[in-house]
């Protein structure tokens, strides 16, 4: 943190982010930020967590607008090693966590890092899971905004060393009432040599919300990280273009599924970096645009050695006649030997599928719901837990998709 | 009363007639065949009867059970006891067996699906994405099983034959048998014929070409005669104008 210039940083508050809406982030009112243990769970939390499919009470970190909440969860994960605590805590116990911190993401990158370094209090979660180990059952994390036109900054940092494993899911929602405000999440996670992460994230917001998420992640040689992402609520607009920078050997499998609604903006992409021999990547993604929402899947790999291999699949489904959906995918090689393709595709659902699921006994929006659900699913190799919980949000996500 | 009635039923794909003016009645459990060369209007005539929407009745009407349906959606037409299994089903990415017949299972109940599916041998491919990859006669089993879910009134088989195994029809005969045996009536659209053979009772043979059905009899009038002599001779000798076949 100290060779970070902090001039350079108060210059990036004024600048803009190169996708997304513009947002003038002085409209919204910050709160300040406390780290507390949490005796109950925060109401608004509780109400939200359910939108992401979140049980309240297996909940590990907690996180209220500024409000950072330690759980009784979090320590039952102590037993392992695992520490799971709010980043300014750790920022003052843990060295590690000061060495790992603003590591990966620059804070000058724009508007958005540069007002979570300066203003954002560290709030958020440190996640450390020691060599070898497996963790048990998912770390749960769940962050709301509970107040209305309320920014919430998150500092995440999240280490798995050595041959150690972990799901990590995190739900961030509004409760029901809460219709504008900014929720700027800083994401950097580290997966050591083979090490495996499992990252799931739900977005539920609503359209008066701009979100801005910030993820770096690092993978070492022989590592495999999984990041899993669906939205599926109105928005007033999200940007965000996560970067996965891969060693020798390393994994990753990326996914992304979308379901836009209203006026909503998703700017939502994701980037692999293959920096050596054996590194691959699969980006994939699954959009769903109706109303009038606009959505722009980007996807880019690039590959710094050769014998590395990535794919990026991005297919969408309009159902509405005044939604948009640009899909853009970048492939680009530096070395021979490196294997790379892409598959595009927009479309409408089928009108034969259709009328065989009518002729089935499917009314017309449940031969829909099936056709998008069947649509988003995707073979992601994330744990059968995991699995189950995510298909409970896809079933709601087509629902939704389908009106 | 009829389970199913056509009166004169016209059927239209894409502005041309295909259907002209067909009659049929087809009584509770009754089998019955329609057979016809390539192209005269078989399957077009079954997707009218189910309302599928790449069709449109341009004249006539269809009665189930005395109730007309001739303007009902297909899936109105499904929730009263019609069902059809088709000839070419799509191929659906993503979604697997298990959810479409869990969700069958879900509206028309089953007490025996399990069997069912054994029976049909398409127990292995439940987690499989709906016909994407399936060979011909997976296809045709997995529609039966389909279709058997319904609980239907009336089964409408389109060429549950062509393309598959020997193994395969035998199993889709005793198929059409159970459901004859629960009280559902058959349509059976064939343009070969080797189903039939393996049939214990079929009630009515109708002939179909170039979209009108010229001739219905009793199965061992029709069979034998267009087994041997093809579709357009056989007709001739049907109704009187060509030479006689000794049985």
């Amino acid at each position: 943190m100290s060779e970070l210039n902090t001039s350079e940083i108060e210059k990036a508050l004024e600048k803009p982010a190169p996708y997304g809406p513009d947002i003038d982030l002085s409209k919204y009112k910050l709160e300040e930020a406390v780290v507390e243990e949490a005796r109950d769970i925060d109401p608004g939390v509780a109400s939200a967590a359910p939108r992401v499919g979140l049980e309240a009470g297996k909940l590990m970190y907690v996180q209220a607008n500024e409000r950072a909440l330690y759980t009784a969860m979090a320590k039952a994960l102590s037993k392992y090693g695992v520490l799971v605590l709010p980043t300014r805590e750790a920022l003052e116990k843990i060295p590690k966590a000061r060495e790992l911190s603003w590591r990966l993401v620059n804070p000058a990158r724009d508007k958005y890092t540069a007002a979570a370094y300066l203003y954002g209090g560290e709030v958020g979660y440190f996640i450390y899971v020691p060599p070898r180990t497996k963790v048990p059952v998912p770390v749960y994390t769940c962050l709301a905004i509970t107040t209305n036109n309320t920014i919430q900054f998150a500092h995440n940092v999240v280490y798995v060393d050595e041959e150690a494993e972990a799901n990590l899911v995190t739900g961030c929602a509004i409760p029901h009432g809460v219709k504008e405000g900014v929720h700027v999440g800083i994401s950097e996670f580290y997966v050591a040599r083979n090490a495996k992460l499992t990252f799931t994230m739900v977005h539920a917001w609503a359209d008066g919300l701009h979100v801005r998420p910030r993820t770096v992640v690092k993978v070492e040689e022989g590592g495999e990280y999984v990041n899993y992402y669906v939205t599926y609520s109105p928005v007033a607009s999200i940007q965000t273009y996560p970067v996965v920078y891969l060693e020798k050997n390393a994994k990753a499998y990326l996914a992304s599924i979308i379901a836009s609604s209203k006026t909503g903006v998703y700017d939502i992409g994701a980037s692999s970096i293959l920096e050596e021999p054996g590194a691959s990547a699969e980006n994939i993604s699954r959009v769903v645009a109706r109303d009038e929402s606009s959505v722009y899947a980007r996807a880019e790999i690039e590959a710094l050695e050769s014998n590395t291999k990535g794919h990026i699949e991005c297919l969408g489904l309009l159902l509405s006649p005044r939604a948009f959906i640009s899909s853009i995918p970048i492939i680009t090689s530096r070395k021979q030997g490196a294997v790379l393709s892409h598959e595009a595709a927009i479309g409408l659902i089928a009108q034969r599928e259709i009328d065989y699921l009518m002729s089935r006994g499917f009314t017309e929006d449940e031969a829909k719901a099936v056709l998008v659900r069947g649509f988003m699913n995707i073979d992601a190799p994330i744990p059968p837990t995991i699995k189950k919980q995510v298909d409970q949000i896809l079933d709601m996500v087509a629902k939704h998709a389908v009106g | 009363m009829a389970l199913l009635e056509l009166e004169k039923l016209s059927v239209c794909v894409e502005g041309k007639r295909i259907i002209e003016e067909a009659s049929m009645v087809v009584e509770p459990s009754e089998v019955h065949v329609v057979m016809g060369p390539n192209g005269s209007g078989k399957s077009t005539l079954l997707s009218a009867i189910m309302g599928l929407k790449n069709t449109s009745i341009c004249g006539g009407r269809i009665l189930l059970e005395g109730r007309d349906i001739t303007s009902l959606p297909s899936y109105e037409r499904a929730k009263l006891g019609v069902s059809l299994a088709h000839q070419q089903p799509p191929e659906i990415k993503g979604v697997k067996l298990r959810e479409v017949a869990s969700a069958m299972i879900k509206k028309y109940g089953c007490s025996d699906c399990m069997i069912l599916a054994k029976t049909l041998l398409v127990d292995n491919f439940m987690n499989r994405d709906l016909f994407v990859g399936f060979s011909g006669g997976e296809k045709k089993r997995t529609e039966l099983f389909l279709v058997m879910l319904q609980k239907p009134k009336l089964a409408m088989l389109d060429e549950p034959d062509s393309g598959v195994d020997v193994e395969s029809i035998d199993l889709i005969a005793r198929s059409i048998e159970s459901l004859r045996s629960r009280g559902t009536s058959v349509i059976l659209v064939t343009h070969i014929g080797a189903i039939t053979e393996r049939l214990s009772r079929i009630d009515k043979v109708h002939l179909l070409i170039q979209g009108r059905i010229v001739y219905t009899g009793s199965p061992d009038e029709v069979l034998p005669v267009v087994m041997k002599f093809g579709y357009r001779k056989g007709l001739e000798i049907l109704t009187g104008k060509g030479e006689r076949i000794e049985h």
